[in-house]
């Protein structure tokens, strides 16, 4: 172990880079971790120092480990794919992992065959290992769906990751076997999973980082090689704050995002390549351009619902509009088991075991008579709560439309914002594809096909696997690999689903990159001076599309300095926000020199978000302490060098 | 005097905070757009003399139809899209940001109409001085010429 040693003390410097309190944590967690079925010693040196290098990437690329070409240089000559990125998707409820082998996107399976697996981390207490884990890609043996919902596993962290206790969504999520316990303050939510009879605390990132260890292993098994590279699914409506937190527990898995792909972008990549194929069989297309073909994307899952509009011709997919919100199975579900049970809140206030047992009782058996609804006109249901309740009864169709209403109506609108955003009606529309598990409600399809006036919808795509095959497709495309027969000729050019911009005098929102904007990206706005002599300015970063700073996501926020002296509205200061293909966001900003056009002093260049956990108090902070006197404010629109709208 | 040409290709490249300023090899008239956005002494981008409107950014005529417009974005995009060109190119997301911003431009008929009459009609009346593309001064910008540089790409 002669490596060990300095990559120890590397970790250290990583770790602080790393302002989060359960990475050093996580680190220990792993780098002691024998449990990992690695086929040899060598093993657990790389999983160390990829880990590290990982955790320097995220902070800053320039940083280069020098032991990371020394690891994998031995690897180099066993695949010429050795750093070809996979693709994952961790659902809120199922996961999948794929991979393009060459030739085409191959699916990986578990132990037990299964393609998708249940999203999940066992906690047990195992006196040999401390913290042994267990999720839906283990070797090990399965945990019935009893056993995941007996408080002791944590799952729908998609849901909780990088949200704070103040989220609705937070709170929803507290009919949950395990606890989640909110302060209402504007931190990350407490959650723990039930181990030997006590509630042991976690994080949503600590168990998606044990989740990610155990995919990359089954991967790494599998493909005979190491795995460093990923592209993962996020859903449209996460903001960055959130992806950071998924960047962070890749990273704590040892796994470096090469990009983070919204969910309906990945499967309009694939819908590029069946059409590219099929042009290249029918001959028809002429040669690159075709005729573009318009498609309208609706993923739905267990957590999320997303709608993209997609414009298709030659290989390139561009994304005309994303619109996403946290709706999906799970409020379905909460809905179907609120109508069973109207007092199943107060019925469940009260955690111990038994109750825990029979909440995951109902659960499943709802569960189950939702999956049948999708056949059937009415389901029976049967079942046995273990505390001397019994229910029996039957639920309608209609009853089950009824009681999720508010779901369709916002199904309904996100699909009626988005062909509005991408100046599409329903005629324009080609292709309607439809994925994710909610896709096979009878109600949600009909609706989608209706207001896209179509009668079918697109044929040829897997609801449950298209998502993750466009990532894998994504990840041969990003990491350089081309195709002889041209499978890989492709590309979608992505668009950043919500505004960025800064809060200018009076909290209101100054979009500088407006919402659905083609990526890459660089744009910038001139603002000026609130007060007299004002020689400093806050540039306080938002995400998100509201009016005012409140109803959007803070990312961050720095002080320009060295604006030359004058009166107010005269001094001018220029924010430019910069989008690379990886999706980075970057914010430049300084004070020009009065009357010309040069830079007062040298720029501030700030990566976002920078912003931690509590970042509900900064923006509240920020106000207390200075009021307006750092305030800017827009200047006029003819005095805007931006282009002719 | 302000070139479109030099404008319209901001050999733009953040890379590290610690880049070396090109200092005083301005062939810039406008020192400022270093400062602005660092740019890398050694990009391996297109002289900027290549393309002085957005129909030469695309490569079409300027009398290309929408579809042309779109199937010219695309043809570039396949070439110059960071996904694609990363391993190959220094600076690809300046370019691609560059081929959007003329596609984005001329797909839309109104901003079209506005490009053709404010910065083509001038291309066409300034050959004679060889200055291809110099701005003429616009409704919106003759009272602060200083700011055009940002116009010519139409973010």
């Amino acid at each position: 172990m002669p490596l060990w040693v300095p990559e120890r003390s590397q970790v250290a410097p990583a770790a602080c880079l790393s302002p989060s309190p359960e990475a050093p944590r996580a680190l220990s967690l792993f780098s002691s971790s024998s449990f990992l079925p690695l086929p040899n010693s060598q093993c657990l040196v790389w999983r160390t120092d990829l880990l590290v290098i990982s955790l320097f990437r995220m902070a800053e690329q320039p940083y280069t480990v020098a032991s990371d070409s020394e690891t994998t240089g031995d690897d180099k000559s066993q695949s010429a794919f050795h750093d070809l990125a996979i693709g994952i998707e961790v659902g809120t409820s199922k996961c999948s992992i794929a991979v393009w082998n060459g030739a085409q996107v191959e699916l990986l399976r578990n132990t037990r065959k299964q393609k998708s697996m249940r999203s999940y981390v066992m906690f047990k207490d195992d006196t040999s290992s401390g913290e042994a884990s267990s999720g839906g890609a283990s070797n090990k043996t399965a945990y019935e769906e009893k056993e995941i919902l007996s408080g002791s596993a944590i799952f729908n962290m998609k849901r909780l990751i990088g949200r704070a206790d103040t989220d609705p969504i937070v709170h929803a999520s507290k009919n949950l076997p395990f606890v989640v316990q909110t302060l209402g303050i504007g931190v990350k939510p407490f959650i723990a999973a039930l181990v030997n009879n006590v509630w042991r605390s976690t994080t949503p990132e600590e168990v998606l980082a044990i989740f990610l260890v155990e995919l990359k292993t089954m991967a790494e098994v599998q493909l005979k090689r190491l795995i460093r590279n990923v592209v993962l699914t996020i859903p449209v409506s996460f903001n960055r704050f959130q992806q950071i937190r998924v960047e962070r527990a890749c990273a704590m898995a040892g796994l470096h995002v090469l990009r983070l792909m919204p969910e309906p972008t990945a499967v309009a990549l694939l819908y590029a390549q069946q059409q590219q194929q099929q042009q290249q069989q029918s001959l028809h297309g002429g040669m690159g351009s075709g005729c573009e073909k318009v498609a309208l994307i609706f993923n739905m899952g267990a957590g999320y619902c997303d709608v993209a509009t997609t414009a298709t011709a030659g290989g390139v997919s561009q994304i005309k509009a994303m619109q996403g919100c946290t709706l999906g199975g799970e409020d379905i579900l909460k809905n179907v088991l609120y109508h069973l049970l109207p007092n199943f809140d107060s019925l469940y206030s009260n955690r111990d075991t038994n109750k825990i047992r029979s909440m995951g009782l109902l659960r499943i058996a709802a569960q189950d008579a939702i999956h049948r609804l999708s056949t059937q006109s009415s389901v029976q249901i049967n079942v046995d709560l273990g505390d001397g309740t019994k229910m029996q009864r039957v639920l309608h169709q209609s009853e089950f439309e009824e009681v999720n209403r508010n779901v369709f109506e916002i199904c309904e609108k996100l699909i009626k914002l988005c062909l509005a955003d991408s100046k599409l009606a329903a005629e324009d529309i080609n292709d309607v594809i439809l994925v994710g598990g909610c896709s096979r409600i009878p109600k949600i399809r009909s609706l989608v096909l209706g207001l896209c006036k179509k009668e079918k919808e697109y044929e040829g795509m897997d609801a449950l696997e298209a998502a993750v095959t466009g990532a894998a497709l994504e990840g041969a495309v990003a990491s350089g690999i081309t195709d002889p027969s041209g499978s890989l000729d492709m590309l979608t050019i992505q668009a950043t689903p919500l505004s960025l911009g800064i809060r200018v005098h009076g909290g209101g929102f100054v979009p500088i990159i407006q919402r659905n904007t083609a990526i890459p990206v660089r744009k910038s706005t001139i603002f000026t001076t609130t007060q007299d002599g004002q020689t400093e300015a806050l540039i306080v970063v938002y995400e998100g599309d509201g009016k005012m700073v409140e109803e959007n996501h803070l990312m961050g926020y720095f002080k320009v300095t060295a604006i030359p002296l004058a009166p107010k509205g005269t001094a001018e200061i220029s924010v430019c926000m910069d989008i690379d293909a990886a999706n980075t966001l970057r914010v430049f900003a300084g004070a020009m020199m009065l009357g010309t056009d040069r830079a007062n002093s040298p720029f501030f260049e700030v990566r976002m978000p920078t912003l931690d956990d509590a970042h509900g108090w900064c923006a509240q902070a920020l106000v207390k302490t200075h009021g307006s006197a750092l305030d800017l404010t827009t200047i006029p629109k003819e005095l805007q060098p931006q282009k002719v709208q | 005097m302000i070139s479109s040409s030099t404008l319209a290709f901001p050999t733009l490249r953040i890379r590290s905070p610690s880049l070396p300023s090109s200092s005083s090899s301005s062939s810039s008239s406008r020192p400022s757009r270093r400062l602005l956005w660092p740019r890398c002494a050694t990009t391996a981008v297109p002289p900027p003399a290549a393309a002085a409107t957005l129909y030469d950014v695309l490569g079409i005529p300027a009398s290309a139809t929408v579809g042309e417009v779109k199937a010219a974005y695309r043809r570039l995009a396949r070439v110059c899209h960071p996904d694609v060109a990363a391993a190959s190119r220094a600076a690809p997301a300046d370019e691609f940001i560059r081929v959007h911003a003329a596609y984005a431009t001329l797909t839309d008929p109104e901003k079209r109409a506005e490009y053709d009459r404010r910065v083509m009609a001038a291309a066409a009346s300034s050959m004679a001085s060889a200055t291809v593309g110099r701005r003429p001064p616009g409704p919106f910008y003759s009272s602060s010429p200083r700011r055009m540089w940002e116009t010519d790409q139409c973010w």
